[in-house]
Formats: C-alpha cells, sequence, structure tokens
C-alpha cells in the first residue's frame, strides 16, 4: 500500500532522528556514572568462622561477628545451641545491643524491643530480627544467609 | 507559549530576559572565527572536571594511610573507576591546553585592548586558578611521583626573601611536606579552588556578553559589517560538533592510556630519579633546572623566582601597556607572544630529553 502523504515531516523526522541520538549519548554517558556511584552490593553468602572463639560462651549470652559491612550477633541458648541474627533493628537500620538480664534484644534509636529469639515486641520495629542460618562441621562455624539451606534440600 | 508555571517563575526570576538575549546573541563569521570554539571547548573540560570530581569524592580518601589505597581501590575494585579517574587526568590536561590555546589566540589577535582588559586579568587569574588546580591534584594520588613534585613546587616560593618562606608553610601546612600538606591540598583542590574558579568564570564569561565578542584587527578598524550567525541554534550546534570530536579523542585516549599509580609515597625515601611534574609545568621546571647555584651575588633561584614573577606580572597587566587602538597590528607584541611560545617549546622538549 503507497500512502499519499507521508505520517511525518522532513523536519519531525530530523528532529526525531537527533533527539534520539542525543538520549542514546547521554544513556552511554550516564551508565558508568550510575554504576561508579551505586557499588554492587557486598552481603556475604555465608562466613566461615572458627568454631573454637565461640564454642566457651556461656548461656544467654552474645557475641559479634562481622557479617559483611553489618554486625552479626551470634546467641547462645539456655540449651545449648545456637542462634544467629543480623544485628540491625528492623526499624530504621541501627545496631541493636543483647541486654541479657531481660533477655531482650534492645534498639537505642527509637527504642524498639524483640525477644530473645529475635521477635519485635515492643516499639517501632515492623518486623522480627534477620536470621542467619548455622551449621558446624568439624572446627568451622558456618553461617549463611536464611533461605540458601532450603535450596539445598530441594 | 507560557505555561502557568512557567510565567509564574518568569515573573519573579525574569529569565526571559537571559532567553531573550541568548535568542538575539550572534557570533561573527571570518577566517578567524576557529578561535572562539576554544573557550567553550573549555568549558566542557571543566564540567567533565567537576561531574568526574564529584564521582571520585565519593570515594577518595585524603589522609596520609587512606590516600593511596583509596585510589588503588578507584583503580581495582569500584565499578569503572578506572576510566573515571583517566577521564579526570586526562581532561585536566586537555583544559590546561585549552587554556593556553585560548590565551595564545587572545594575545596573537589583541582582543585584550579596550575595552577588554579586564577580561584578559580575569583570564589570566583563570589561568593560575587551572594552574593550581593541576598542582594540587597531582598530589592527591600520593606516590613518590606526586610527592617529589609537590616537594619541588612547593619550595619554589621560599628562595623570594621575607615572604616566600611563609607562602612555603602556607601551601605545606608546616616546614615540611606531611600527611598535612595531603590535607591542606585535597582542601584546596575540592573546595577553595572551585569557590574562586566558579565567581573568575562568571566574570570572564559576564564580561565576554556586555563587550561582545572580539574581532580581528581588520574588521574592527574598518568598522565594515562581518557576516553573523545567530548564537541559537546555528552556533551552538556547530560547537556541539567539536565537542563530540573532542570527546572521542578524550575517551579514547583516557580507555587506552590510563594515569599511572606507583606504590604509596615514602616521606623519607630519597627522590626517584627521573621526576617531573605535570607537562605544562615542564618549561618552568627546566628554567629552574638550567639557573646556576649563583649568579654574580645572588642566589640562582631567587632570581629565577623573581624573573618568573616579574614575567607574570607583565603578563597580567599587559593590556595596560598595550593600549593602543584597536586597529594597529603590534607587531612587537606578536613577536614577544612568538618568542614566550618558542622558548616554552623549547624547553619542555629540553626538560623530556
Amino acid at each position: 500500500m503507497k500512502l499519499k502523504h507521508s505520517l511525518f515531516t522532513r523536519r519531525q523526522f530530523l528532529n526525531g532522528l537527533l533527539g534520539g541520538w542525543l538520549g542514546a549519548l547521554l544513556a552511554s554517558f550516564l551508565y558508568p556514572v550510575i554504576k561508579f556511584v551505586f557499588p554492587p552490593t557486598r552481603e556475604p553468602d555465608q562466613v566461615i568462622l572458627a568454631f573454637a572463639d565461640f564454642r566457651d560462651m556461656k548461656p544467654n549470652s552474645v557475641k559479634n561477628f562481622l557479617w559483611g559491612t553489618k554486625p552479626g550477633i551470634l546467641k547462645k541458648q539456655d540449651d545449648g545451641s545456637y542462634l544467629a541474627f543480623v544485628g540491625v533493628c528492623t526499624h530504621l537500620d541501627c545496631n541493636v545491643s543483647y541486654l541479657a538480664d531481660q533477655r531482650k534484644f534492645f534498639c537505642a534509636c527509637h527504642d524498639g524491643w524483640y525477644d530473645e529469639n529475635g521477635r519485635n515486641i515492643g516499639g517501632p520495629p515492623p518486623k522480627p530480627l534477620r536470621r542467619l542460618v548455622i551449621s558446624i562441621e568439624g572446627e568451622d562455624l558456618i553461617i549463611k544467609r536464611e533461605g540458601e539451606e532450603r535450596v539445598e534440600d530441594q | 507559549m507560557k505555561t502557568g508555571i512557567q510565567s509564574w517563575l518568569d515573573e519573579r526570576l525574569g529569565f526571559s530576559n537571559i532567553l531573550g538575549f541568548l535568542k538575539e546573541k550572534t557570533v561573527p563569521q571570518h577566517k578567524h572565527s576557529i578561535w572562539y570554539y576554544t573557550g567553550s571547548a573549555i568549558l566542557l573540560f571543566f564540567t567533565i572536571q567537576v561531574i568526574t570530581g564529584f564521582m571520585l569524592v565519593f570515594y577518595y580518601n585524603p589522609t596520609l594511610d587512606g590516600a593511596n589505597e583509596s585510589v588503588a581501590r578507584i583503580m581495582t575494585e569500584i565499578p569503572l573507576g578506572w576510566i573515571i579517574r583517566s577521564v579526570h587526568s586526562w581532561a585536566a590536561s586537555f583544559m590546561i591546553a585549552f587554556v593556553f590555546i585560548h590565551l595564545l589566540s587572545t594575545w596573537l589577535s589583541k582582543s585584550y585592548r579596550n575595552p577588554r582588559e579586564l577580561t584578559w586579568m580575569s583570564g589570566v587569574f583563570l589561568l593560575a586558578v587551572s594552574l593550581g588546580f593541576g598542582f594540587t591534584g597531582y598530589l592527591l594520588p600520593w606516590d613518590d611521583l606526586s610527592l617529589s613534585a609537590t616537594k619541588v613546587g612547593t619550595d619554589i616560593p621560599s628562595s623570594i626573601p621575607l615572604v616566600g618562606v611563609w607562602v612555603t608553610k602556607l601551601l605545606r601546612g608546616g616546614e615540611d611536606v606531611t600527611g598535612d600538606t595531603l590535607t591542606r591540598f585535597f582542601g584546596f583542590h575540592v573546595s577553595i579552588l572551585p569557590v574562586f574558579i566558579f565567581i573568575l568564570l562568571g566574570v570572564h564569561i559576564y564580561l565576554i556578553q556586555k563587550l561582545g565578542m572580539s574581532l580581528p584587527l581588520a574588521a574592527e578598524g574598518k568598522k565594515e559589517k562581518v557576516r553573523e550567525i545567530p548564537f541559537w541554534p546555528n552556533f551552538v550546534f556547530r560547537e556541539m560538533v567539536v565537542w563530540l570530536l573532542l570527546l572521542g579523542i578524550l575517551f579514547s585516549l583516557a580507555i587506552f592510556f590510563p594515569p599511572s599509580l606507583d606504590k604509596a609515597a615514602d616521606l623519607m625515601a630519597a627522590a626517584p630519579e627521573g621526576i617531573k611534574p605535570e607537562w605544562y609545568f615542564l618549561f618552568l621546571f627546566q628554567t629552574l633546572k638550567i639557573f646556576p647555584a649563583k649568579i654574580l651575588f645572588l642566589n640562582g633561584d631567587t632570581l629565577a623566582v623573581f624573573l618568573m614573577l616579574l614575567a607574570g606580572i607583565l603578563f597580567f597587566f599587559l593590556p595596560i601597556m598595550d593600549n593602543k587602538p584597536t586597529e594597529r597590528k603590534g607587531r612587537i607584541i606578536t613577536i614577544i607572544a612568538l618568542v614566550v611560545i618558542a622558548y616554552a617549546v623549547v624547553m619542555t622538549i629540553w626538560s623530556l630529553l
């Protein structure tokens, strides 16, 4: 089929060409800028700790470890088992502390409270503390992101 | 056609005056109009420096222990960091090179004459600030090369009697180049010099708009009508072609020849062999080298520094000294310019041998 009139004028075509080309040029400049300004996230898949450092912990006590760029908290339960948390308040990212005498995690920034299992029980935190998965293999204490385990099960 | 928001803003800001001015603005066309593009080329590279500088400062750490390491991190870990640093380094050279070309074109065409004396003088200050950016930026990677260059550079003022020692102390933040010097140079580079360059650029560009583009000597004299093209869009489109060309060259060089980074400087180590400043300081560097230790009863480098200062002052006051009517050719001034160019080129080549 042959059109009687062209759909756009020569001027429109050239303007579109120039504009599109300028846009593509701008995008090619913006790409490296964005790559540079937003470095890739650095949350580790797992961290491996020496179990010897944590074996002698008393029940109902915590010890910190490094979870990438965040503090990780390892807690020994009364029955001798371990729990691992990302020690960051789910409200606005402050680091939390464990108050052993009250058996609670506490965030000082906005008075947030979690029970000894990391469940949010008072103040503004909307979610429980993030749990990490622990496995002990020989002398290594391996801490992984939650969900990794389930993937392996399938 | 104006929307409500546009007219609301315009009533308060009055930007339609500026837009109107830019719509009316014309640029003369003649066989020397190629030099008009050097100014906008400088602005292009300056803009690149501002943007890449903002980016580098996100990761750079201006401390004795962290500087070299943070630059190494930019070069190896941060995504595309090596390109950003390379572009910053290359665009600095390009900017200085175009500052020189811009300046020489003004000098040779005598465009600094009445009424453009202040444009020239603000330009000389802009040159000084640009060189200051280059000099302070050279130290920031904190490797052997940059340390030695800074030791030499900051020692030069100390040969001026009375005030010189204090200038050196001011630059170094103490008797010697230390970690404090690094932090101070970082401060000059990212906060003090930027304030000055923005003010000076504002004055310089305002003067150019107020006084209009200068014309070649012959046209100025005859007062005959020179062909003109509108600034927008004709001239701007031509400028964009030049910018694209320059960007292509800049990025190619930046990608294929990224700047080096040596291990962190050791403040107590001996200067490495073959230390050199950036290319635009080579002619001054060589001048200092060839002056003997003693000339008659004077210290060699004191005399050299005085001569450089005198040259700088004469250079600054060039429009006051050469205040002939605009149409005069000014052969002596042209010859002096050519002698200065020849001197700089010969000295630069000599220092590279």
